[in-house]
């Protein structure tokens, strides 16, 4: 009864102890424990600047440390008998100072970049920048996962091109959890590095990066960048211009998302490099709609343009698309029904003499001519409603437009449009009319001569 | 038949033979481009404009054609006209009162409600019908035509409504002369049991009396100052005997 009332005690006392602390205590050698005697005190070094370093050691952090069977003085070069005055300008030189000596023992660099980094002044990064010093640890059991790189990348570190150019290579960890690809690692996209492998490379300029890095996009989304190739940036790119944007310039590298989300942020990025064009845009009645009522139901520039093969809008085979693309919408009976809008526009239309020859034009493969679409009439990134004050499509204005490929065209010409009405009696009348005659008179005529032909034979057949 | 060989009457000459046949050539040349634009979403029209050429070669094809056309029907109209006005050519295409009692006796005679048919002229109702038919319908193509072809000019005379409307007519008027050709007049020149398998008339101008006689059996009477009323009855007796 007392032993056992004695052992629990005992295990008690062991339990408020933490073992670890034990543990670390116990290794700890007799020239260690002597340095202990004042660094585990709360006490500061204060440097000319009037920076502060603080000189406690957290007997902790050496317990899990790597280092943990090597003594102080084996890095610091100080035993408890020898404990010579320096002085630093600041911390940082203190830093780069005592990381020299990882040197002594660390004589081959297991990647590229630790190379690098050291033959760059001391200024620059050194060992303890990334591993620490006391609780010094192999890089790859700093932190677990994916974020392995951000070990040193979450530094305010930075590149600089050939050119010049300086290029901050800091990672902002909430920015990478933003993006789609959150739950992918850094060496997915960038690929080559890894926990082993840290290359040295070299690139003219920033840009020159971007658009080689953006083509690890492909290993992934081979279909949309097999489609980039037929696209117009891709042809400008190849062609030297290095502003034709790449994949990363619409979609972000490190915050990457789907175009697809958000049409009016969509569109805007097609600002950046076209802002004249979004201009006019945001004018007519499809980005007056999608940036003042928020309306999504309206095209942006992706939608007649394409994403990611666009061609050249001024090319025939495009201006040969519009009916198309206008049709997409235009042509939907619930879409357009939201608004009041007619569908028969675009079937008047293909019907119409214009439309039969772009049809035929489209079967040939090739234009003799421009053939008027939607868009000679109703203007392009200028589209506005066709009774809006001063629009295109008011008759003084159209004539203009008639008169391009109908040079001769008068006043009177635009009438001979039925603007995408079925002609009825108000609108229209005399087309109507002559329709309506003759959809009585043909099977009128054609069903009396057939009973002719008829009455003909049987009269033939009983005469015989 | 051949037995009555040399009883034929020339009925056309040369130059109405050439005239029918440049016709219809052109006739046949217009309907192919100009239907396969009508029925432009039909495959088989789509073949017909992809084979010569595309679009715009059929319209050329189209608007050539129809230039000659009307270099067949107008001056064909001028000098009728002058003919009639000052050759004394015989009027006899004008259309006539009789006409419309005589579609009505064979309408009735197919019926059974009237003994004989309707004993016609020169021509009868079904050829002027026709020939009217070409004439005032070609009038028209070749008007509505023109507007279709010169669209603005038009509208320097006219409301821009009439290019519509002229090509409403235009390709309406183009059905209805098809139709009509396709199953009246190749009816009547080929299936047609009294010709069939062909009317030769328009190949070498010349017509068997017999048949004369029977189709047009005024201009016969006229032409041989004979009356054929008495010999009806001996003449079908002698018809079924042929056939």
């Amino acid at each position: 009864m007392l032993f056992s009332y004695i052992l629990g005690i005992i295990l008690l006392v062991l339990a408020a102890f933490p073992l670890n602390s034990l543990s670390a205590e116990s290794s700890i050698s007799a020239s260690d424990q002597a340095c202990m005697m004042c660094h585990s005190q709360e006490q500061d070094l204060t440097f000319d600047g009037g920076e502060k370093l603080s000189l406690k050691v957290n007997i902790e952090d050496l317990g899990r440390s790597v280092h943990r069977i090597i003594s102080c003085s084996d890095c610091h070069g100080f035993t408890a008998d020898q404990h010579p005055k320096r002085t630093f300008k600041n911390r940082r030189q203190y830093t780069a100072y005592s990381a020299k000596v990882c040197t002594q023992c660390h004589v081959s660099h297991k990647t590229k970049i630790h190379e690098k980094l050291l033959s760059q002044s001391p200024k620059g990064t050194v060992c303890s920048d990334c591993h620490g010093s006391h609780s010094i640890q192999r890089a790859r059991e700093l932190s677990k996962g994916n974020h392995y790189c951000l070990n040193c990348h979450q530094r305010e570190l930075s590149i600089t091109f050939k050119t010049g150019e300086k290029q901050s290579i800091h990672i902002n960890e909430a920015i990478l959890n933003i993006s789609v690809h959150k739950n992918l690692s850094c060496t997915d996209c960038h690929f080559g590095f890894s926990s082993e492998e840290h290359p040295l490379r070299a690139f003219r300029s920033k840009r020159d990066y971007s658009i080689a890095m953006s083509e690890s996009c492909r290993r992934c989304h081979f279909d949309k960048y097999s489609r980039t190739l037929e696209g117009i940036h891709y042809n400008l790119l190849t062609h030297g211009n290095l502003n034709a944007p790449v994949c990363t310039d619409c979609h972000g590298a490190h915050s990457v998302y789907s175009g697809r989300k958000e049409k009016l942020a969509n569109a805007k990025k097609c600002e950046r490099c076209h802002p004249e064009v979004y201009k006019t845009y945001t004018q007519s009645v499809h980005g007056g709609a999608l940036i003042l009522e928020h309306n999504e139901d309206v095209p942006i520039c992706s939608d007649c343009h394409k994403a990611h093969d666009m061609t050249d809008p001024r090319t025939t085979d495009f201006r040969n698309a519009v009916p198309q693309m206008c049709g997409n919408c235009h042509a939907d009976k619930d879409l357009m029904a939201k608004y009041g809008l007619s569908t028969a526009v675009v079937e008047t239309y293909l019907q119409d003499f214009h439309g039969v020859t772009l049809k035929f034009y489209k079967q040939q493969g090739k234009s003799v001519k421009p053939i008027a679409v939607c868009i000679d009439c109703h203007g392009i990134h200028d589209i506005t409603k066709v009774n809006a004050p001063n629009a295109p499509m008011i008759k003084a204005n159209l004539v203009k437009r008639c008169q391009k490929c109908h040079k001769d065209a008068t006043a009177n010409f635009p009438d001979s449009w039925v603007s995408h009405y079925k002609p009825s009696l108000k609108k229209a009348p005399l087309v109507y009319m002559v329709n309506f005659g003759y959809r009585i008179f043909i099977p009128f005529m054609i069903i009396g001569l057939i009973l002719q032909i008829i009455l003909h034979v049987w009269r033939y057949a009983v005469n015989r | 038949m051949k037995k009555f060989g040399d009883e034929y009457i020339r009925r056309f000459g040369l130059s109405r033979i050439i005239e029918h046949w440049l016709n219809a050539a052109v006739f046949a040349v217009l309907v192919l481009t100009g239907l396969s634009q009508k029925f432009h979403d039909y495959s088989v029209s789509q073949w017909i404009v992809m084979t010569l050429g595309g679009i715009d070669v059929t319209r050329l094809i189209h608007r050539y054609t129809g230039i000659l056309f009307a270099g067949l029907t107008i001056p064909h109209i001028l000098a009728a006209s002058f003919g009639f006005l000052f050759l004394k050519w015989q009027p006899s295409i004008i259309i006539h009162k009789n006409d419309f009692r005589d579609a009505i006796v064979n309408i009735k005679y197919y019926l059974g409600l009237e003994e004989h048919p309707a004993r016609c002229d020169r021509y009868d109702y079904k050829q002027k019908f026709e020939y009217w038919g070409v004439v005032v319908g070609g009038l028209l193509m070749i008007a509505t035509g023109a507007i279709l072809w010169m669209p603005a000019f038009t509208a320097r005379f006219l409301p821009g409504e009439f290019i519509p409307a002229a090509k409403a007519l235009h390709t309406n008027e183009a059905l209805l002369a098809f139709l009509v050709i396709v199953i009246w007049h190749i009816y009547n020149s080929v299936f047609s049991p009294e010709v069939f398998p062909i009317d030769t008339v328009m190949f070498t101008g010349k017509i068997s009396k017999e048949r004369m006689m029977h189709e047009h059996p005024l201009e016969y009477e006229r032409l041989f100052g004979v009356s054929l009323e008495g010999s009806k009855a001996e003449k079908t007796s002698e018809e079924e005997m042929m056939t």
